[in-house]
């Protein structure tokens, strides 16, 4: 039978090649010496390293040590640390995986935690605001608290109140039309910052028909545009101003009876 | 794969191999062992096995530097041979440590390592920190140069 050819880094491998399986823990290692078991000349190589081995363990130990050092005293073997897993690609592969689905997670779970019903209206009304004139309303100059009373009054609208923490405010005029679902919607310009005040019946379960209520002060950005929802009685009330979040914090910051 | 230990009884095989003097690889020894413990006293102890080995290397080097230095020259170097074995028989341990505590060194420490029988290519290429085309020029310069100094020494063994 002729002898296998070996590559020259099969060679290299096998000068290095350790005498005891359980020492074989790399892979090119492991191939080389597949492709070498039956060489004449490996067998050859692995008796005088064999015999260099077995002379070197009849080394004596002085009995100073084996006094003082028990024979069955063992260095501590190496913990497998963490960054020798990290850089197996599997656990790599994995690991970034993990990340990626993680990441994503996180993401969906902070946009689903900002959802609130009544969400696609309030981004619709958004819009409305960020292409209203103050010429196209009619002009009503008074409190913005006042104008529950107006919309109730003129339009039969029910609890259209604007919340305490926007009721001060002075407004410049005011409309009430429907949107593109047939919902009554009040729109209202306040003068101070040229803010505008939606007004609009909150989203209702398709089943029971009851308002879907949601507490406290809920956070929308579109194009340039910040708007800041609440929902109470069945109503969103939405202030809208032109800029972000920080210019509406605040008067919804403010503690108001 | 199965978690090595090393006996200490390897690493003082591992300094008389360096040093062939069995005072010095003791002294070695003892010093490495006194090292590791204050680093665990001081809560940083060894994590690796493989820096007590580092550690007396370089001790035994520095050791090594102190006695008489083997010459540097170009060793002869023959075939391994198939009666090899039965010619490192004849051997006393003394006389294999005193070859290899007179090779050069990364040479010398890589011959140590690997008679020693304990480690793996991988833990070889740190110790001794070699490329694996170097560490496998010097291991196998070392058989060679080593069947040449059997050869010299029991030439009555060869057929």
């Amino acid at each position: 039978m002729s002898a296998p050819q070996l590559s020259r880094k099969d060679k290299v491998l096998l000068h290095c090649a350790p005498l005891r399986d359980e020492h074989v823990n790399d892979r090119a290692l492991r191939t080389a010496l597949h492709h070498a078991r039956k060489t004449e000349s490996f067998a050859v190589q692995q008796n005088f390293d064999k015999a260099a081995a077995s002379l070197v363990q009849a080394i004596p130990i002085p009995q100073e040590i084996t006094d003082w050092i028990p024979t069955d005293t063992f260095i501590a073997p190496t913990r497998s640390r963490w960054k020798k897993y990290a850089q197996n690609p599997a656990f790599l592969a994995t690991g970034t995986a993990i990340l990626v689905i993680a990441v994503i997670g996180i993401f969906q779970l902070v946009d689903r935690l900002n959802r609130f019903p009544g969400e696609p209206t309030a981004r619709r009304l958004l819009t409305t605001a960020s292409s209203t004139h103050a010429m196209m309303l009619d002009p009503v100059k008074t409190d913005a608290g006042a104008l529950g009373d107006f919309l109730f009054m003129k339009h039969r609208l029910v609890h259209y109140d604007v919340p305490p923490e926007f009721a001060e405010l002075k407004t410049l005029g005011c409309r009430v039309f429907d949107d593109e679902d047939g919902q009554r919607v009040a729109q209202v310009w306040a003068v101070e910052k040229k803010m505008q005040f939606f007004l609009f019946p909150a989203e209702r379960d398709a089943k029971t028909g009851k308002a879907r209520e949601f507490s406290g002060w809920r956070n929308i950005e579109q194009e340039r545009w910040a708007g800041v929802v609440k929902e109470q009685n069945g109503v969103c009330f939405m202030a809208a101003i032109r800029g972000n979040l920080k210019d509406l914090a605040p008067y919804i910051s403010k503690k108001k009876e | 794969m199965a978690e090595e230990k090393q006996n200490l009884f390897q690493l003082y095989r591992f300094c008389f191999l360096m040093l062939a003097d069995a005072a010095k690889a003791q002294e070695v020894f003892h010093a490495t062992l006194r090292e590791a413990a204050q680093l665990a006293a001081n809560g940083e102890a060894p994590r690796d096995h493989l820096w007590f080995f580092c550690n007396a290397r370089w001790r035994c080097l520095e050791a090594g530097e102190q006695g008489l230095q083997a010459e540097d020259v170009d060793l002869e170097q023959d075939e391994l041979a198939e009666w090899a074995p039965s010619q490192i028989e004849k051997l006393e341990p003394q006389q294999l440590a005193v070859w290899i505590s007179g090779a050069p060194d990364p040479q010398r420490t890589a011959l140590a390592l690997f008679y020693l029988d304990e480690f793996s290519y991988r833990d070889l290429l740190s110790v001794t920190e070699l490329k694996p085309p170097e560490l496998s020029k010097l291991l196998c310069d070392g058989r060679r140069q080593f069947q040449a100094w059997l050869d010299a020494t029991f030439p009555a063994t060869q057929p």
